[in-house]
């Protein structure tokens, strides 16, 4: 039978391939030199995160989140085979989808991250870019597991939290706060467990960034009455 | 005509620009600094602003002189207000609502970081760029948006020009911490040859330096030899300004924006120029530098900035025009960006 290799799509760090083979769709993920990384980085590099997305994909998949099932692992050649799955990137959709279809899937993205969160794994790379929504079947995927691992330090599961809230507000500012409070919602279902302190930990990240007024405001209060 | 001048002092630099804008072109007419170079260790802030209140008059003097124009032919006092250093800023402020009230100019509030990717924009002729901005204080990507700059991600901690300064502050080479143009741990690099695996950490579009600094520290503690400090140097450089240009790589795509602009004080290093040009020419993006005498902390952006302000009507009274210590380039609303 014959078969076909579409490049579909470019990341930052790796070419996607659609694999067409055997009368089944497949995708291939291919890690990719870059001219201006050192090279002896480079090769480390590659090898490193192509074995942790793989390792973090299975398991995730074998736990049923909706994430591609990976089929054949070739870390030497950065190289993930994995399951095809279909959806729009939500940073190119969000602006067209309603509002009732908006708080269904933060809700859905929040239980899904808190599965995944409890199942002490992080993203690492949240963001709106790397979250698939099905229009047909109304189901997201998340994606590109590149930068998760595996953590028991919420520090990771908050920094995932933070990044999403960022990635929003940076490309659909008005609807940040409606998508935050259902993602929330979602995420106390299935993690209810450290819900408060991870919600703390992510209003404390934050602050954290530069000349932020309010962290200064909270530290002279502390200040004043400790 | 309308002619701006415009004051810079939220850190190391005390700079005055004066910018003119003449029909539809802007000139940029003096941009004059003295910088404060510490004797030892890095900027205490009150050395540096007793550097500024004794410099500030010549730098005034000599930008006036150089553009040839009287106090009296400006139209707008333009000031850094923040962020920044609180002695330092003051010096800046002080001077601002000085000359905006004794000569009855109005005065105008320019916010530091808005003024390097202003002038970025403006002499790379980029309209609409993805931004990385890295110096001593930021170190963050952002893009325009509804009216503001929109902070992608940023540092979660320390500063890439705080990270090299540190360093090399640490280990014994700085003061000075720039050398011909070429910072010392660039430097220092060209004695290594060696990668050492050091803490790389991105998360999403964000970044974290303080390991890599610790974990560098820990092993300059352990070199004998310039050579194994080279390749400490070598691997820090490397790995700070590949996580940089990897969360700009992201960025990139994420927003698919055709330029890429870098501006800050880091901008003039030639090794992280040569990985972003890269970067966006596999993405078929145009790259563009800011050139060294408007890239660090200098007057004329300010005035350029306050320019752009001052066209569109925005002006403070100066008895109202406090320094702000902590002022964020996301908080600022600039009428002259798309919505």
């Amino acid at each position: 039978m014959a078969s076909r290799l579409t490049l579909i799509s470019e990341g930052a760090e790796a070419k996607i391939y659609l694999l067409e083979a055997l009368g089944t769709k497949l995708i291939v993920k291919h890690r990719i030199s870059k001219p201006y990384r050192h090279p002896l980085f480079d090769k480390l590099f590659r090898e490193r995160r192509t074995r942790t997305e793989a390792k973090i994909l299975a398991k995730l998949y074998l736990s049923g989140l909706p994430v591609p099932a990976p089929l054949f692992v070739d870390p030497f050649n950065s190289i993930i085979i994995m399951e095809y799955v279909f959806g729009i990137k939500l940073s190119d959709t969000i602006e067209f989808l309603t509002t009732k279809t908006i708080c269904t899937i933060a809700s859905r993205l929040g239980e899904y991250v808190g599965k995944m969160h409890s199942l002490k794994i992080y993203h690492g790379d949240l963001t709106l870019a790397n979250i698939l929504y099905n229009e047909r079947t109304d189901g997201i995927y998340i994606i590109d597991f590149g930068l998760a691992g595996h953590s028991t330090d919420i520090e990771e599961y908050a920094i995932d939290i933070h990044l999403i809230e960022r990635s929003i507000n940076a490309l659909a500012p008005e609807i940040t706060e409606l998508f935050m409070k259902n993602f929330w919602n979602g995420y106390a279902k299935t993690y209810s467990e450290k819900y408060r302190e991870i919600k703390d930990r992510v209003y404390e990240i934050k602050l954290r960034g530069r000349y932020i007024e309010e962290r200064l405001k909270r530290r002279l209060e502390h200040e004043r009455y400790s | 005509m309308t002619i701006v001048l415009g004051i810079e002092s939220t850190s190391h630099t005390l700079g005055i620009g004066i910018v003119e804008k003449n029909n539809s072109s802007i000139r940029i007419l003096a941009n004059v600094y003295s910088k404060y170079i510490p004797a030892k260790g890095g900027i205490h802030p009150r050395e540096a602003s007793l550097h500024h209140a004794r410099e500030a008059p010549q730098v005034l003097k000599s930008a006036l002189d150089k553009a040839g124009i009287h106090i009296g032919d400006v139209d707008g006092i333009a000031v850094a207000l923040g962020p920044g250093l609180g002695p330092c800023l003051r010096i800046g402020a002080t001077l601002a609502r000085f000359l905006a009230s004794y000569y009855s100019k109005p005065l105008i509030p320019v916010n530091h970081a808005v003024a390097h990717i202003e002038i970025g924009k403006f002499v790379a002729g980029f309209a609409d760029p993805l931004i990385i901005y890295v110096s001593g204080g930021n170190t963050l990507i952002a893009i325009q948006r509804k009216k503001r700059y929109r902070v992608l991600g940023e540092t979660l901690d320390i500063p890439l020009g705080n990270l090299l300064d540190t360093f090399a502050r640490e280990i014994g080479l700085a003061p000075p911490y720039v050398v011909n143009g070429k910072h010392q741990v660039d430097i220092c690099s060209e004695w290594g040859s060696n990668f050492i695996d050091l803490p790389y950490t991105v998360k999403g579009i964000d970044l974290s330096f303080s390991g890599l600094l610790t974990a560098s520290l820990k092993h300059a503690e352990k070199a004998r030899s310039k050579k194994e400090l080279g390749d400490i140097c070598l691997s820090l450089r490397e790995t700070a300004f590949d996580m940089i240009v990897e969360v700009a790589e992201r960025a990139l795509l994420l927003t698919g924006k055709k330029e890429v602009l870098l501006v800050g004080g880091v901008a003039s290093n030639t090794v992280l120029r040569q990985k972003l040009e890269a970067m966006a020419t596999l993405h078929g993006a145009k790259y563009k530098g800011t050139p060294p005498d408007v890239s660090g902390d200098n007057g004329a952006m300010i005035a350029y900035t306050g320019l752009l302000l001052l066209l569109h009507g925005v002006t403070i009274e100066p008895e109202k025009a406090f320094i702000k210590q902590r002022w964020r380039l996301d908080e600022v609303d600039l009428p002259w960006l798309p919505d």
